[in-house]
């Protein structure tokens, strides 16, 4: 899908990369602290978040169970509403779909909204080869278009970069002659500046959907920059990229995810826009575009939910599960080779590619279960990360040695007696070996953890012995 | 291409689906019950309402009638602007307000590049979110809402709901009668994009101002300002 270079990627060296930044892991180290607080400050202020997040997962649940239902009624109801709607069965499709209504209408420039669906078939890539002039109008996502990366969270594209990185990117992208842009409302003036001429002269806008209301046939945006709204309502064609499971029933359903989506993608208690499009502008409307198209990617998207993986489905891309992650905050979103990183996407881009492709990531992962625990759509992340990593140990994917290692584990684990046996003669030997220094420089077989930092020897027993040797101490009626 | 695409992804939907009816199905979604909304900071929906645009990075001012509200208008125009003019859009509302008395030159129409302030008539407030609801149309051009600098809006306390179910439920849109855009305004455009510092006016409005007009308990701004934690009489009402 996005890993580059599949041949050559790798999670693990792509991380170690990135932790040989010391500014950017300071960056993110801050990014880390501070997102979850404004979440939590956010949720809390709510009060039933539980319940709303509870009332959500089921309406969602419900519209998956019942997709073969929602999906043509939205249909109807759109096409009603004066869209073309258009299915798309991979990107390639979606791309080649947009491509020729972009032809047809003798376009040359393009403003694009915020859309990481577009960003899983490399849309803009593939406008710009066949000539068009493409802009990316959400503020992170032009940075990164200008210095020719993917984004790296999929809220903030370009929390990465910092702001002497960004001032870089424009006075070689603008020539505006002198200026200094020392300041982030100077870098945000300047972007608007540049973006209003684009906007008033692109003949095509495109940009995603939060959702897709069944009983009337509207799409749902969410931002704040309102970029995606001037997409949608200053060129004269409007096309929505969205896939097929950001359904949702009822408008009132719509009001539901806005709650949930701010609260855990920003902190905000609301977005500064929240926008229902329902086609193309009415025969008396002062402004609007002449026409719309909605395109409904599939990509996998109805494999996964005929799999034991369509929990996934259920994701509403607030990026919660990324700020919450201590392997994202360390190693950022680039490490991951996917549009979709964090925990989100470890689970994702295996399912929207192969495993093959990203088999570190079900692997990227310490299992602290913090991105279930805040993730607004209770999708169980650790559980399907688990579960990728038993599909590739069945798939032979796993390297040898792993699963040599993991069926000799299997093996010891099915015969208790052996296996106390065994770890309680080890840990004694540890306990014996490193009574000096308390740690090891050195073990065989670990180094992989020696090679980074001392091994703690073990002070007492193993966990069994001393869990016999407290119930011994309190007797159970106390 | 499409057509073919399209035969194929709803028969893999309807092969996973469960094929039912959609009397049933529509029975199972009712059963589901409703969502909870988020707590109201007042029981005044209008001091909620209020304070919710306060919180936004919004500013406001109330106006007991039209022309009280014209005033208010010519006031925020001159404080920031130095001047008496804006756009706005063709609505009646607008259209039968008592300009002259304020000193305020409107242009009626829709905003072209450059143009500084324009006014919108919002049919609609939400109490829950802050948010004004503006409806694409004739008399509503998005470019209004969406291009000016200072963007403000005028709308009736009698019409501030207190939640986003209240709206849905009031807005029926049978086919034939769906405005092509709904937007829920809730502040000017803002982006954290840079460094996450907040700023605002990424692309649309640096400045909201949003203008209650009608019956306003007496102490209802300054209680909105105390619990959006903002010194009272934070906005300026004189010129």
């Amino acid at each position: 899908m996005n890993a580059q270079d599949p041949e050559h990627y790798s999670f693990i060296d792509a991380a170690q990369r990135a932790l040989g930044d010391p500014a950017a892991v300071a960056q993110r180290d801050m990014l880390a602290r501070v997102t979850p607080q404004l979440r939590e400050r956010a949720v809390a202020g709510f009060g039933e978040f539980e319940a709303l997040r509870q009332h959500l997962r089921r309406v969602r649940q419900h519209t998956l169970d019942n997709l073969d239902y929602y999906l043509p009624r939205f249909e109807l109801e759109a096409t009603h509403n004066g869209n073309r709607v258009h299915y798309a069965e991979t990107a390639r499709d979606l791309n080649g779909i947009v491509l020729d209504i972009c032809r047809e209408h003798g376009a040359r420039r393009v403003a694009k909204g915020k859309s990481m669906v577009t960003e899983e078939t490399e849309l803009t890539a593939s406008l710009e080869r066949e000539g068009l002039h493409v802009v990316e109008t959400d503020l992170g996502e032009y940075i990164v278009q200008l210095a020719g990366e993917k984004p790296a969270h999929i809220v903030g594209p370009a929390r990465h970069k910092s702001i002497a990185q960004i001032r870089e990117l424009f006075l070689a992208a603008h020539k505006l002659g002198e200026r200094k842009l020392e300041r982030a409302e100077d870098l945000v003036a300047e972007a608007r500046q540049v973006m209003r001429e684009h906007f008033l002269g692109a003949e095509v806008g495109i940009i995603g959907a939060n959702a897709l209301i069944a009983e009337n046939g509207y799409s749902m945006l969410v931002t704040n920059e309102g970029n995606g709204d001037l997409c949608a309502s200053l060129p004269k064609v409007l096309i929505v990229c969205t896939t097929l499971d950001r359904l949702l029933p009822r408008a009132t359903d719509a009001a539901a995810l806005q709650r949930l989506l701010v609260r855990s993608a920003t902190g905000q208690d609301q977005t500064c826009y929240t926008s229902f499009y329902s086609g193309p502008r009415r025969a008396a409307d002062a402004d609007g575009p002449l026409e719309t198209h909605i395109v409904l990617l599939d990509n996998h998207r109805s494999d996964i939910l005929d799999s034991d993986y369509r929990d996934m489905l259920q994701c509403i891309r607030c990026g919660a599960c990324l700020n919450h992650c201590p392997i994202f905050a360390a190693a950022g979103g680039h490490a991951y080779g996917s549009v979709y990183p964090g925990p989100m996407g470890s689970v994702l881009a295996p399912l929207l590619d192969s495993l093959e492709t990203y088999a570190e990531l079900p692997n990227a992962c310490t299992s602290c279960g913090r991105c279930e625990e805040v993730c607004p759509a209770a999708i169980p992340l650790p559980d399907l990360l688990r579960d990728l990593r038993h599909d590739q140990q069945r798939a032979g994917i796993t390297p040898q040695r792993w699963r040599r290692g993991m069926r000799l584990h299997a093996w010891l684990a099915g015969q208790p007696r052996l296996y106390h046996w065994l770890t309680a003669r080890g840990i004694g030997l540890l306990n014996w070996l490193g009574r000096r220094r308390g740690a090891f420089r050195r073990l065989p077989f670990a180094g992989g953890w020696t090679g980074e930092r001392d091994f703690p020897a073990p002070q007492r027993g193993t966990f069994m012995q001393q869990y016999r040797a407290l119930q011994r101490e309190v007797p159970d009626d106390e | 291409m499409s057509d073919d695409s399209r035969r194929r992804i709803l028969a893999r939907i309807r092969g996973i689906g469960g094929g039912r009816d959609a009397a049933s199905i529509e029975r199972e979604l009712a059963a589901l019950g409703a969502a909870p909304g988020a707590p109201a900071p007042d029981e005044d929906p209008v001091t909620s309402f209020m304070c919710n645009v306060l919180r936004n990075h919004g500013s406001v001012d109330i106006a007991a009638d039209r022309r009280a509200a014209v005033e208010a208008v010519g006031r925020y125009l001159y404080r920031e602007l130095r001047s008496h003019r804006l756009v706005a859009g063709n609505d009646p509302h607008l259209a039968a307000m008592p300009w002259r008395d304020g000193g305020v030159l409107p242009r009626f129409g829709t905003l072209e590049n450059g143009e500084q302030a324009a006014l919108s008539y919002a049919p609609w407030g939400i109490a829950e979110t802050g948010a004004t609801v503006l409806v694409t149309g004739r008399y509503s051009p998005s470019s209004n809402h969406l291009l000016p600098v200072h963007h403000l809006v005028l709308v009736e306390s009698a019409n501030i709901l207190p939640d986003l179910e209240a709206f849905w439920q009031r807005s029926e849109l049978p086919r034939g009668k769906r405005p092509r855009g709904i937007s829920f305004v809730a502040g000017p455009s803002s982006t954290g994009d840079i460094e996450a510092k907040l700023v605002y006016g990424a692309h649309g409005p640096q400045a909201w101002h949003v203008i209650v007009m009608g019956e306003v308990a007496p102490d209802a701004l300054q209680r909105a300002n105390e619990l959006a934690g903002r010194a009272a009489q934070s906005i300026p009402q004189d010129a």
